[in-house]
């Protein structure tokens, strides 16, 4: 009994350290960072308008153009989703929507969400505003760079927005691109829409590239004195796994566009195989439709996770901080977004199950779609461990992380469900899928937008977002899109099929029209709901309570700048010298329930934090 | 960017080892040629041209693009990535012999 | 290149060094310059690119049932009453290969700071990639001229035409990128640019004979993609 004793407590020395007054502060060494191995940044200060606020070259300023730019191309998707609903919900109020228009709607819907509304707000613009600041930079390390990074975007953007204008409107062929009938005639925007999509992402992927390096350099190059990798908070770490993964997809994006575009103007087979049209055989022959696939869902699948980890990221963080705890398995959580990242490359054919790919490859991609359910599981189990006996603030910002588990734990489980082929075959193409993935990666990451909004608004603005309004805001959203999707599963079940216009009178789908017309209210109400955040920044930013430094009592550097909200070069004349982790909360013993990262350890004698 | 400023300029290497390996591509890339030259079919044809290939590019990322003397950390990083593109590769190797044993058998076969 | 020395941080060599790297604080690539670990980064992309297009060549070419030309006569030369096979090809890759070599010196002559030995075998090189443009630009007006087309040709399966076209085309694009850079740097290197630490036009950084180190990646790694398109399309 007595030797248990014994080995607990030197377990507990190797994991944390308690420094006594006497020895530490006696010992000249204890705060001991070693030295800049690099000088600092000499950085561009914009002195008009235009190159302090339009070609700005401040990450902050970067990554908030991102932000609303991303922000405009989301309603854009917003609304288009909205139209969906109510050709599906009420077709009779949608007369002047056409099948065509219909699926162009679909089209666009999905494209923006997933590449122009998730991806540039996660990466393009909270990776922007937070890595510089969170790793302590004055900067992101090609500031030019990075300003024509965003630029690329909204060109993209423009490009995007364009094809709702040229002759056949933009491409019809669901956001998946596939041909041959993306590009055949027929499908609505096979013309000059798949043209215009292929170039914006095309454009877009260049200018993301930009950004992507800024980002990994910064955070692999250019981490101030005494931050670790393994002292980053997991918000970097999940958008730096994201970068990567979104550095090693996007080429085939690239690829897949460009020969599809080649397809489409020159005539060329890569994807076209022998076709008959009304009886008479088309010019092309002898390509691939597969090997379209296989290109897009090998950067389709990462790109899932490109949106899915600065999530993880982000919530872990915002967990931390507002249930005033460490976060639980922080090296696990590390390690846990690594997995997924790498894994990501190994699983994409499991969108594949019903295409006609080699039947063998089931096994393969089946096997390791569930394996990356472990990872994934793990963090979940890491984000309730963190909130288990916590000292949980019942803010809107923790309501969005409650609402985030539910919604992710939700989506999460379905997608083991299609994991596996023998329950895949019957319900691909249902509505099953549709709220797989809206639960997965539409709701649950957009509750982590909406809770890092509130979280770090008062760092960009300075003044706090009004909490009623916010309430307001999660519970419509909440309840209003389990309303949304949740009977959306029931709708797969019976079968039926997604992408269909209408769903005519045949018997099991007429059993479904009285829950479209419910998903479809709920739709709209969800969606209005929204604008309850744009009411309330604006509201906020004229009268909102001013917030003052670090409101939330964080531990992590971007609340620890000289001013707030920071200015150009962050860190003032000196940069900040990192001693610890940023998940130093309720430390026994220490005078307060945190411990900044750049609190030296000289001055947190006598209390047991983690060593780190 | 004055970082490079602070630390001490890096040593170079003899020119020595770089016109070896210039000419080593060089020698290399002639066998690869003869390869064709010689019309050599089958196997022995492909693992020559794979052999050649591998050595080629080996030889002007470690030496030309300084590979070798980096440290394995960045080493490491650039190489593991490829294991992606590996398992790629490999599973389109099996999925275009199943789709042109499928055209063989609908189109020419059993069509 | 040999391990700077850095203050306080004890170097260690093989897969213990890559972990203490890799574990601590301010740099994971210990003594890397920021824009060369850029490049390194981008090379890795550019990578997955040029793989994805030939991952995407191998599946075309290996499921069509239509037979494949035999590229070593396809390509092959009529000169002085002799069919040689590949031999345009052969002397591309001569060019490119020596155009490597000389890039090679240039890096290692810029870092000794010797300025016209570097200036000059800048522009060696990108004399010998605007040669390779060129021969490249002559072997496509011939196969244009044979009736090659990207949607059709003469000897065979049509994507043969496709794939030579695009793949080609765009290692043919970055190597005119690169001889337009390569003579950008030449001109500064021989401005001393890079002496004075002159900034950059549009990046205001200033110059270093660090970004010599770095369009040299560049252009290996356009080597370097010669050799797998050598290898896959021309001989394989």
């Amino acid at each position: 009994m007595s030797e248990d004793f014994k080995d607990s407590k030197a377990i507990q020395a190797q994991s944390s350290e308690t420094i006594s007054s006497g020895a530490g502060s006696s010992s000249p060494d204890l705060d001991y960072v070693r030295p800049a191995e690099v000088g600092d940044q000499d950085l561009y200060h914009g002195h008009s308008f235009i190159t302090k606020w339009v070609f700005c070259q401040d990450a902050k300023v970067i990554g908030v153009q991102y932000f609303c730019l991303a922000t405009f191309t989301g309603i854009i998707g917003l609304i288009l989703s909205w139209l969906m609903r109510l050709q599906l919900g009420y077709p009779e109020a949608a007369g002047f929507m056409t099948a065509e228009h219909y699926y162009q709607f679909v089209t666009m819907h999905g494209m923006i969400m997933v590449v122009y509304f998730l991806t540039a707000l996660f990466l393009g613009g909270f990776g922007n505003y937070l890595i510089p600041l969170m790793v302590g930079a004055r900067d992101m390390v090609f500031p030019y760079l990075n300003m024509v990074s965003f630029w690329m975007f909204f060109v993209a953007v423009g490009v995007l927005l364009a094809s709702f204008f040229v002759p056949g409107g933009p491409t019809g062929s669901g956001w998946t691109l596939y041909p041959p009938q993306a590009i055949l005639e027929g499908t609505p925007g096979s013309g000059m829409g798949i043209i215009l999509m292929c170039v914006s992402l095309i454009l877009f992927v260049a200018g993301f590239t930009m950004g992507g390096l800024n980002y990994l350099i910064t955070v692999l190059q250019a981490r101030t004195r005494g931050m670790t990798l393994m002292r980053m908070p997991l918000t970097v770490w999940g958008i730096f796994t994201a970068t990567v993964l979104a550095m090693l997809a996007f080429p085939a994006l690239l690829v897949g566009s460009l020969m599809m575009m080649l397809d489409k103007l020159l005539g060329t087979s890569f994807f076209m195989p022998t076709i008959l049209k009304a009886g008479e055989v088309l010019e092309y022959g002898g390509g691939s439709p597969i090997l379209f696939q296989h290109l897009f869902w090998f950067f389709g699948h990462p790109e899932v996770y490109i949106v899915a980890l600065p999530a993880f990221g982000i919530i872990s963080d915002l967990i931390s901080v507002h249930s005033r705890k460490n976060i639980f398995g922080y090296r696990m959580m590390v390690w846990a977004i690594v997995i997924i990242g790498a894994l990501s490359f190994f699983v994409w054919a499991h969108h594949m199950y019903v295409s006609g790919m080699n039947p063998w490859f089931g096994f393969f991609f089946a096997t390791t779609t569930l394996i990356i359910a472990v990872p994934t599981a793990m963090k979940v189990y890491n984000w309730i461990l963190t909130l288990w006996r916590g000292n949980i603030r019942m803010n809107t910002v923790m309501l969005w992380c409650l609402g985030f588990i539910v919604t992710f734990v939700n989506g999460g489980i379905t997608g083991i469900f299609l994991g596996n082929v023998s329950v895949d075959v019957p319900l691909s193409d249902t509505y099953f899928v549709i709220a797989h993935f809206h639960m997965v990666m539409g709701i649950a990451p957009l509750m982590v937008i909406m809770g890092a909004v509130y979280h770090w608004f008062p760092l960009v603005t300075g003044k706090f977002l009004s909490e009623k309004l916010g309430k307001w805001h999660f519970w419509l959203t909440f309840l209003g899109a389990y309303s949304i999707y949740f009977p959306m599963h029931y709708l797969g079940f019976i079968g039926v099929p997604r992408r269909y216009f209408e769903m005519y009178d045949s018997p099991y789908m007429t059993s479904a029209v009285g829950m479209n017309e419910f998903i479809s209210t709920a739709a709209f109400i969800v969606g209005a709901a929204q604008f309850i955040l744009i009411y309330n920044i604006i509201k906020s930013l004229k009268i909102g309570k001013a917030a003052g430094k670090n409101p939330w009592q964080a531990n992590s550097l971007e609340w620890l700048t000289p001013t707030v909200p920071p200015e150009h070069g962050n860190w003032g004349d000196r940069l900040p010298v990192v001693h610890r982790w940023a998940y130093d909360y309720s430390v026994p013993g220490a005078k307060e329930d945190f411990i900044t990262q750049t609190t030296p350890p000289s001055e947190v004698t006598d209390s047991k934090v983690e060593k780190t | 960017m004055d970082e490079t400023n602070k630390k001490e300029q890096t040593t170079t290497h003899k020119i020595g080892i770089y016109l070896w390996i210039w000419g080593l591509l060089f020698v290399l890339s002639f066998f690869s040629y003869m390869v064709d030259w010689y019309q050599f079919q089958g196997l022995l044809r492909w693992s020559l041209i794979l052999i050649f290939m591998f050595l080629k590019a080996g030889l002007i990322m470690a030496f030309f693009m300084h590979l070798f003397w980096e440290r394995y950390a960045l080493v490491n990083v650039l190489l593991w990535p490829m294991t992606a593109i590996a398992c790629f590769i490999f599973l389109m190797v099996a999925e275009f012999k199943y789709t042109l044993f499928t055209r063989l058998f609908y189109f020419f076969v059993g069509g | 290149m040999s391990d700077p020395k850095i203050e306080g941080y004890e170097f260690k060599p093989g897969f213990s060094g890559m972990a203490a790297d890799t574990a601590s604080d301010q740099t994971m690539f210990k003594g890397v310059h920021w824009g060369k670990a850029m490049m390194w980064i981008f090379l890795l992309s550019d990578t997955f690119i040029f793989s994805c297009f030939l991952i995407s060549y191998m599946k075309g070419r290996g499921s069509t049932p239509v037979e494949w030309p035999n590229p070593s006569e396809v390509f092959g030369l009529h000169v002085f009453g002799v069919d040689v096979p590949l031999l345009l090809i052969a002397i591309m890759t001569f060019v490119l290969i020596t155009s490597s070599g000389t890039m090679a010196l240039a890096v290692k002559y810029g870092y000794e700071k010797n300025r016209k030995m570097c200036g000059w075998l800048i522009l060696a090189t990108a004399i010998g990639g605007l040669t390779f443009v060129g021969m490249q630009a002559f072997e496509w007006s011939k196969l244009i001229h044979e009736g090659v087309r990207p949607w059709e040709n003469p000897f065979g399966a049509p994507q043969f035409g496709s794939f030579f076209f695009m793949i080609t085309g765009f290692h043919g694009t970055h190597v005119s990128i690169g001889v337009i850079f390569l003579f950008i740097y030449a001109y500064k290197t021989f401005a001393g640019h890079y002496d004075e630490q002159k900034r950059g036009w549009f990046t205001s950084i200033r110059g270093d004979y660090v970004e010599i180190e770095i369009l040299g990646l560049y252009w290996h790694f356009v080597d370097l993609v010669w050799v797998f398109i050598f290898a896959f399309f021309y001989l394989w």
